[in-house]
């Protein structure tokens, strides 16, 4: 039998932030080739962005919609909060993908650098999602799948500052599945592992090498392996999973 | 439709109310009017005059005519 989730993104609008590398990237091409509509969010557009965009748009028919948007900055947000309402496109899907990796162990963490990494893993994000959850409430409906991390499940040496601001996050994936609920709107979160990113080697050698030894399956989690949860988790097959943390750690 | 008829239609849609209730309605001053109906009252009026409400407007909106004294002053809505 098809999975419905093979059919059921198709023609939505999904709202993906930091979509231009990463785990963003392989999210955006997943959900182009169910055919869903993409409203890309990023802080600047490459040449190689824009090229990978019209592909997707001429392969699969879609419509795709990059706006600017800088997650530092909180007027850039209203901004384009703003340009997002007068685009009168819907948002059926709210990705909140776009984070940065941070390391320092606590004597070693300014309070500037706890509230930048705050401001874009969680203030952002937050921001992002008033103003797109308003959308969905109008529509009776929305899905919403925020980007924690392990890091913010379990505790690393010098990950305060990150897995603070990815606990805060699944907090609010947590209150918001319940606040929303009425609206039909489900919230839930997706906990990668190590990725297979260039943000992998930013925790630095000793951080990665304590979480290997910790990991069962000896391998980093793909991109693929995340961007797949995250269909699945915006598909009509997970109808009744709401307010979750889904790890994908290769067994922990 | 006029823009207090549209108002008004927020209200009463959003609270399951008459018109002849209006007057006086205050925030949690009705068991609908709670922090969910409050939020579906905000996107109906959103929705009713193409507009977007800052997270402060939407705190302090505590009544039936604070609310229009938001949306005229802020939002250019003439009643």
């Amino acid at each position: 039998m098809m999975c419905s989730s093979d059919n059921s993104l198709k023609g939505k609008y999904v709202l993906i932030t930091g979509c231009n590398r990463g785990i963003g990237k392989s999210i955006l091409q997943h959900f182009a080739e169910k055919e869903a509509n993409i409203i890309a969010c990023v802080r600047t557009v490459s040449e190689d962005f824009e090229l990978l965009c019209q592909n997707l748009k001429n392969s699969y028919a879609i419509e795709v919609h990059l706006f600017l948007v800088d997650l530092s900055d909180e007027n850039s947000i209203k901004h384009f909060i703003g340009e997002l309402y007068k685009s009168n496109l819907s948002v059926h899907i709210l990705v909140n993908n776009a984070g940065v990796v941070t390391k320092g162990l606590l004597q070693m963490t300014t309070m500037k650098q706890l509230k930048d990494v705050f401001q874009i893993n969680f203030f952002a994000q937050v921001q992002i999602t008033q103003g797109v959850s308003k959308l969905m409430m109008r529509q009776k409906t929305g899905v919403i799948i925020n980007m924690a991390s392990i890091g913010g499940l379990d505790a690393f040496p010098a990950y305060t500052s990150y897995g603070c601001s990815k606990s805060a996050l699944i907090y609010f994936t947590k209150t918001m599945s319940q606040e929303l609920s009425p609206y039909h709107i489900r919230v839930n979160a997706v906990a990668p592992s190590l990725t297979d990113t260039a943000m992998s080697n930013q925790m630095g050698e000793e951080a990665n090498a304590e979480i290997m030894r910790r990991t069962a399956i000896k391998s980093l989690v793909s991109v693929d392996d995340v961007a797949k949860l995250v269909l699945f988790l915006s598909s009509d097959d997970s109808s009744f999973i709401n307010g979750q943390i889904i790890r994908v750690d290769g067994g922990m | 439709m006029t823009n207090k008829e549209k108002y008004n239609e927020a209200f009463c849609n959003a609270f399951e109310i008459k018109e002849e209730q209006l007057i006086g309605l205050k925030y949690q001053g009705i068991k609908l009017w709670d922090s969910v109906g409050h939020m579906t009252l905000v996107a109906n009026l959103e929705d009713a005059f193409d507009i977007m409400m800052e997270t402060d407007d939407i705190i302090d909106f505590s009544s039936y005519e604070k609310g229009m004294e938001i949306l005229s002053s802020k939002y250019d809505v003439q009643f």
